[in-house]
C-alpha cells in the first residue's frame, strides 16, 4: 500500500530522511516513534507530498508520489492526515469541517455529504456537536472532529502525526479509542505516537527512528521489552521514566 | 462683507456639489478597481512564486516611496510623450487606482500570511486545489484581518484623491480653488471643502470602527 525505496530528503544541509526503506501493507497499523527532531513528521508528510522527497521511490496505492508529474489531488483524497494541532477550520462548524472536502474534491452533493458527515460525527461520538464551532469544543473533541474530517473522504490510508500530544491527559483516551476502532476495522494506518498502550493493542510493527534513519523495526511487544539497538534502549528509558 | 460672501458661497453650492460628485466618481471608480487589482496582487504577493512576488513588491515600494502628485503628473504629462494621450479624468483614475491597489495589496498579503500555516496544510492534505484552499479556507479567515484596515485605507484614498485637482480634474478641491478666486474668504471656502470630504469619509470611518469591533469579537470567539 505504501512503499519507501531508498528515500532521501534534505532540508538544506540537514539530512532529514536518510535512506528510508519501508513497506506498509493494506490494513496494517504501523507506529512510528523516536526522539523529537528525528524525522517522524517528515516521514509521514512525504506520503501525501506535504513535503517532496529528493531521492528514491515512494509509491502509494500504485501511484508514484516521488514523480513530480503525478497529480496529487487523487492521492491526497485517499489519505486522511491528522495533525497534532488538529487544524480544524475555525470559521466552519464541525459539520462544515467534515463536508467541505467531500463536496469540493469528491463532488458529492451537499445533502449527501451532510448525511455522511453527520453519520461520521456520530461514529466518533460527536453526533450532537455538528453545529458547534471548533472554539466551542474541547481538544479531544476537536481531534475527533479532525478524524471524522479525514474519514468523510472514505480514505484508504490514515496518517496520524502525534494526534494526542497536544491534549490534556484526560482527553487522550477518547481519541485513542476512536483510533483503535479504526484499526480494528482494517484501516491502513501509520501513527506517529509514543502511546505504548495503543501500539501494543493494535500495531503490527513499531518503527523506531533517530536522526533521519530507521534504526529498528519490530513487533511492539518485542520492541518495548527487548529493543535491539542502544539508541532505542536509551529512548525507551527516557519515555518510561516520564 | 462676510454675509455677502456667505450668500455668494450658498449660490455656488451647485458647483460644489458637482465637484463632490467628481470626487466621488474618481475615488469610487479607483477604489473599486484598486480593490480588485489589490486583491489579485496581494494574493500573488502571499504566494510562493518568487519572481512575481518580488516584482509586485518592488512596484509597491516604488509607489509607496514617491509622492502621489508626482505619480499623477507622470501619468498625465509624461505618458503622452510615449504616445499615450489621456484626458485628466482617466489619468486621475489610473493613478489613484494604482495607488489604491498598492496599499490594498499589502493589507491583503498581510491578512493572508496571518492565517496559521496549519490551515493551508490541512486544506492541502484533504485534496483541495490551490484555488479552493484560498476561496474556502484562507480568504474567509484572512478577511477578518483585512476588512478593518481596508476600509480605513479607503478613507485615506478619498482624501488623497484631492491631489488630482492639480491636473485639472474639477473635484471638490479644485472647485475650492476656483471659488476662492471670486470669494476671497479662504477659511469659509475651504471650510466647506473640508466639510464635503468629511461627509464622504465619516460613514467610512464609522464602518471601519464597527468592523474593527466585530472582527475582534469574532476573533476572540475563535
Ligand atoms: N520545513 C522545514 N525546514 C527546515 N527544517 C525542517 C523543516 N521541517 C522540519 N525540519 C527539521 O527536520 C528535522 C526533523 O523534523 P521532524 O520531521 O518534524 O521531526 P519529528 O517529527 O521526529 O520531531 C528537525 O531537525 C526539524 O528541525
Ligand atoms: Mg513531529
Amino acid at each position: 500500500m505504501i512503499s519507501f525505496k531508498n528515500v532521501n530528503k534534505w532540508f538544506g544541509d540537514l539530512h532529514v530522511l536518510n535512506n528510508i526503506n519501508l513497506e506498509v501493507e493494506k490494513g496494517e497499523v504501523v507506529v512510528v516513534c523516536g526522539p523529537s527532531g528525528s524525522g517522524k513528521s517528515t516521514l509521514i508528510r512525504c506520503i501525501n507530498r506535504l513535503e517532496p522527497i529528493q531521492e528514491g521511490e515512494l509509491i502509494v496505492d500504485d501511484m508514484k508520489v516521488h514523480d513530480k508529474k503525478t497529480n496529487m489531488t487523487q492521492i491526497r483524497a485517499e489519505i486522511g492526515f491528522i495533525f497534532q494541532s488538529f487544524n480544524l477550520y475555525p470559521h466552519m462548524t464541525a459539520l462544515g469541517n467534515v463536508t467541505i472536502a467531500p463536496i469540493k474534491v469528491r463532488k458529492v452533493k451537499k445533502e449527501e455529504a451532510e448525511k455522511l458527515g453527520q453519520q461520521t460525527l456520530e461514529r466518533v461520538g460527536l453526533g450532537g456537536k455538528a453545529g458547534a464551532y471548533p472554539a466551542q469544543l474541547s481538544g479531544g473533541q476537536q481531534q475527533r472532529v479532525a478524524i471524522a474530517r479525514g474519514l468523510c473522504m472514505r480514505p484508504k490510508i490514515m496518517l496520524f502525526d502525534e494526534p494526542t500530544s497536544a491534549l490534556d491527559p484526560e482527553m487522550i483516551n477518547e481519541v485513542l479509542d476512536v483510533m483503535v476502532d479504526l484499526a480494528k476495522e482494517g484501516m491502513t494506518m501509520i501513527v506517529v505516537t509514543h502511546e505504548m498502550g495503543f501500539a501494543r493493542e493494535v500495531a503490527k510493527r513499531v518503527v523506531f527512528m533517530d536522526e533521519g534513519q530507521i534504526i529498528e523495526i519490530a513487533p511492539p511487544e518485542k520492541f518495548f521489552t527487548k529493543p535491539k539497538s542502544d539508541r532505542a534502549k536509551l529512548f525507551l528509558s527516557k519515555i518510561l521514566t516520564h | 462683507m462676510w454675509s455677502f460672501y456667505f450668500s455668494e458661497l450658498i449660490h455656488s453650492l451647485p458647483f460644489f456639489l458637482k465637484g463632490l460628485w467628481m470626487t466621488v466618481a474618481v475615488s469610487g471608480l479607483s477604489l473599486i478597481m484598486g480593490t480588485i487589482i489589490g486583491f489579485i496582487w496581494g494574493i500573488i504577493r502571499a504566494s510562493r512564486n518568487k519572481i512575481l512576488r518580488s516584482l509586485i513588491g518592488a512596484w509597491v515600494d516604488l509607489i509607496r516611496g514617491t509622492p502621489f502628485l508626482v505619480q499623477v503628473f507622470i501619468v498625465f504629462f509624461i505618458l503622452p510623450g510615449i504616445g499615450i494621450e489621456l484626458e485628466a479624468f482617466p489619468a486621475a483614475v489610473i493613478a489613484l487606482t494604482n495607488l489604491a491597489a498598492c496599499f490594498i495589496c499589502e493589507i491583503v498579503a498581510g491578512g493572508i500570511l496571518a492565517v496559521p500555516s496549519g490551515q493551508r496544510e490541512a486544506a492541502r492534505a484533504s485534496g483541495l486545489s490551490a484555488y479552493q484552499q484560498l476561496r474556502y479556507i484562507i480568504l474567509p479567515q484572512a478577511m477578518r484581518t483585512i476588512l478593518p484596515p481596508l476600509v480605513g485605507q479607503y478613507v485615506l484614498l478619498v482624501k488623497d484623491s484631492s491631489v488630482v485637482s492639480a491636473i485639472g480634474v474639477v473635484d471638490v478641491t479644485r472647485v475650492g480653488w476656483l471659488t476662492v478666486q471670486r470669494i476671497p474668504e479662504g477659511i469659509m471656502v475651504f471650510g466647506l471643502v473640508g466639510i464635503l470630504y468629511f461627509v464622504i469619509c465619516y460613514p467610512l470611518i464609522n464602518l471601519s470602527n464597527i468592523l474593527e469591533r466585530r472582527m475582534t469579537v469574532v476573533a476572540t470567539k475563535l
